[in-house]
């Protein structure tokens, strides 16, 4: 998906002043397209922490590390739904009887105090606790693909690795079949790739994530397990019982956010591992240093972009803003900037005292920031124990894709058996 | 030295107690257990870089001088 149009530049608006204009296409920037990171360090140089870009309709990017961390807490002047929760309640009272409600991802775009009705159910069951029961598992897992490619001297990293490690621990939790494994990430990936943001699109292609579960959706009503689709049945909304809107309201974010991270997160850090052996060597020789080795790979590459949007005119650190736009919070940017992070374009290990905001800041905080953890740390412990230095095929460069979620399309390792 | 912790605004990511989990002891769902504790002699770095971990900054560190 390397060749993404750019999209037209649109004329900016009269409340938006000519120096806080910076094109910046989130889907298709060149500059991004061949370095994603390398694009969001020179964002960091030139642009303001607060800027506007005519791209994808024109709207807001939010860049530097204070300005996000402000606004991703400020749930009151920014919300996480295009439409606000009132509204869409008035739309689907109004609705006749029976016809198919739009979905409303859950909990990402509910703004508190709903929000916590909604988060609610699923906090224990991917809290610290949950998530280190599932480490055996994780690890067996991960011993068993990187064996696998080790005697061949080479690997496409996130076809054998990155994609299948997550997604399958995923499937397992939620309850999805474990065999259709490519079905469903053909399925996010459409979905992510995707760029056309109006309504009746987006819940086309929200619907297509729900009929794909269906089948398993309903078995679990009757014949409930352990899983995650099973304990939302089991759950209340406001004393009232869970409905197959509600389930299917969770699942579409469920799914995107579980199918989708994990996998470039994980490419990321074996792109920056490959490129960097004496990193390597340091982790071989020190295992211990791998949690700090996690941590900083998730702030030199954070990867995510949520949107919000402006509840009402407001202004936001000296910037005017008008009720219904929307600000990109440019995560990558903001763990990039060096008001926060000394030399932030250096990897450096002894980085203590400045925490990353990788995960989100504010109470959308990651709900799988626990799961993710591990998986990272579990993937770069075996690979460290099990494969030689490895290296990226100089034959084969890299590309990025961009949106939402960053990363490499692919990372082609090579090592010396 | 005392450790006073914002708890209305912790959101959960539990970095504290990947540093010192002793210290900063969570409750099921993930959160913050606590609202303050003394630190124990002998831990005043250790709780001074969990502090320190919190994405959300909702940790403050009371010296003993500041009292
Ligand atoms: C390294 C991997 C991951 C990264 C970098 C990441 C990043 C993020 C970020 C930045 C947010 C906040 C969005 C916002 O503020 O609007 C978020 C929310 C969320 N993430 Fe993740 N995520 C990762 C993995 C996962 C996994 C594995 C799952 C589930 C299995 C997950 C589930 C969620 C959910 C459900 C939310 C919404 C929480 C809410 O609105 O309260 N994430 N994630």
């Amino acid at each position: 998906m390397a060749q993404a149009n750019l999209s037209p530049a649109v004329p900016k608006p009269d409340h938006v002043p000519a120096s806080l204009v910076y094109d910046f296409d989130m889907f298709a920037d060149p500059g991004m397209i061949e370095n994603a990171h390398n694009r969001a360090l020179e964002i960091v140089k030139e642009a303001p922490p607060v800027f506007w870009t005519p791209r994808n309709d024109g709207h807001w990017v939010i860049a530097g590390h204070n300005a996000v961390f402000n606004m991703s807490r400020d749930t009151e002047r920014f919300s996480n739904a295009m439409v606000s929760y009132e509204q869409i309640h008035a739309m689907i009272a109004s609705m006749p009887e029976g016809a198919p409600k739009p979905l409303i991802p859950a909990p990402i775009t509910y703004d508190p105090p709903h929000h916590a009705v909604y988060r609610g159910p699923l906090q224990k069951a991917f809290s610290p606790k949950a998530m280190t029961a599932l480490k055996d598992s994780i690890r067996e897992l991960a011993v068993a693909l990187i064996e696998a490619v080790k005697p061949k001297g080479e690997c496409a990293f996130v076809d054998a690795i990155a994609e299948p490690l997550p997604v399958t621990i995923f499937l397992r939790m939620f309850g999805l079949p474990v065999e259709r494994q490519r079905e469903y990430r053909d399925l996010v990936k459409e979905h992510f790739e995707d760029t056309d943001s109006d309504p009746s699109h987006v819940q086309a292609r929200l619907k297509k994530v729900t009929d794909i579960m269906h089948d398993t959706i309903m078995e679990r009503k009757e014949n409930p397990t352990d899983d995650l689709i099973s304990l939302l049945w089991q759950s209340e909304f406001n004393g009232e019982k869970a409905t197959l809107w509600d389930i299917q309201n969770y699942c579409v974010v469920l799914f995107a956010a579980g199918l989708d991270t994990v996998v470039n997160g994980m490419s990321l850090g074996a792109v920056h591992l490959a490129t960097n052996p004496q990193l390597q060597a340091e982790l071989r020789a020190d295992p211990d240093k791998i949690p700090a080795a996690a941590e900083e790979i998730l702030r030199r590459y954070t990867f995510t972009l949520p949107p919000r949007f402006v509840s009402a005119d407001t202004e936001f650190e000296g910037v005017q803003m008008k009720h219904g736009e929307k600000a990109v919070l440019m995560l990558p940017a903001a763990d990039l900037d060096p008001s926060e992070f000394d030399s932030p374009e250096e990897f450096n290990l002894a980085r203590e005292g400045k925490a990353h905001i990788a995960f989100g800041t504010g109470p959308h905080r990651c709900l799988g920031s626990h799961l993710a953890r591990f998986e990272l740390n579990i993937l770069y412990e075996e690979m460290m124990a099990r494969l030689p230095e490895f290296r990226l095929d100089p034959d084969k460069p890299l590309t990025y894709h961009g949106g939402h979620v960053w990363g490499p399309d692919e990372v082609y390792l090579k090592w010396d058996n | 030295m005392k450790i006073l912790i914002d708890k209305a605004n912790c959101v959960g990511n539990a970095r504290c107690a990947a540093i010192a989990e002793t210290l900063y002891l969570l409750d099921d769902d993930g959160y913050i257990a606590v609202e303050e504790f003394e630190v124990p002699a002998g831990m005043e770095q250790l709780a001074r870089r969990g502090a320190k971990a919190c994405p959300e900054r909702v940790i403050q560190v009371i010296e003993d001088d500041q009292e």
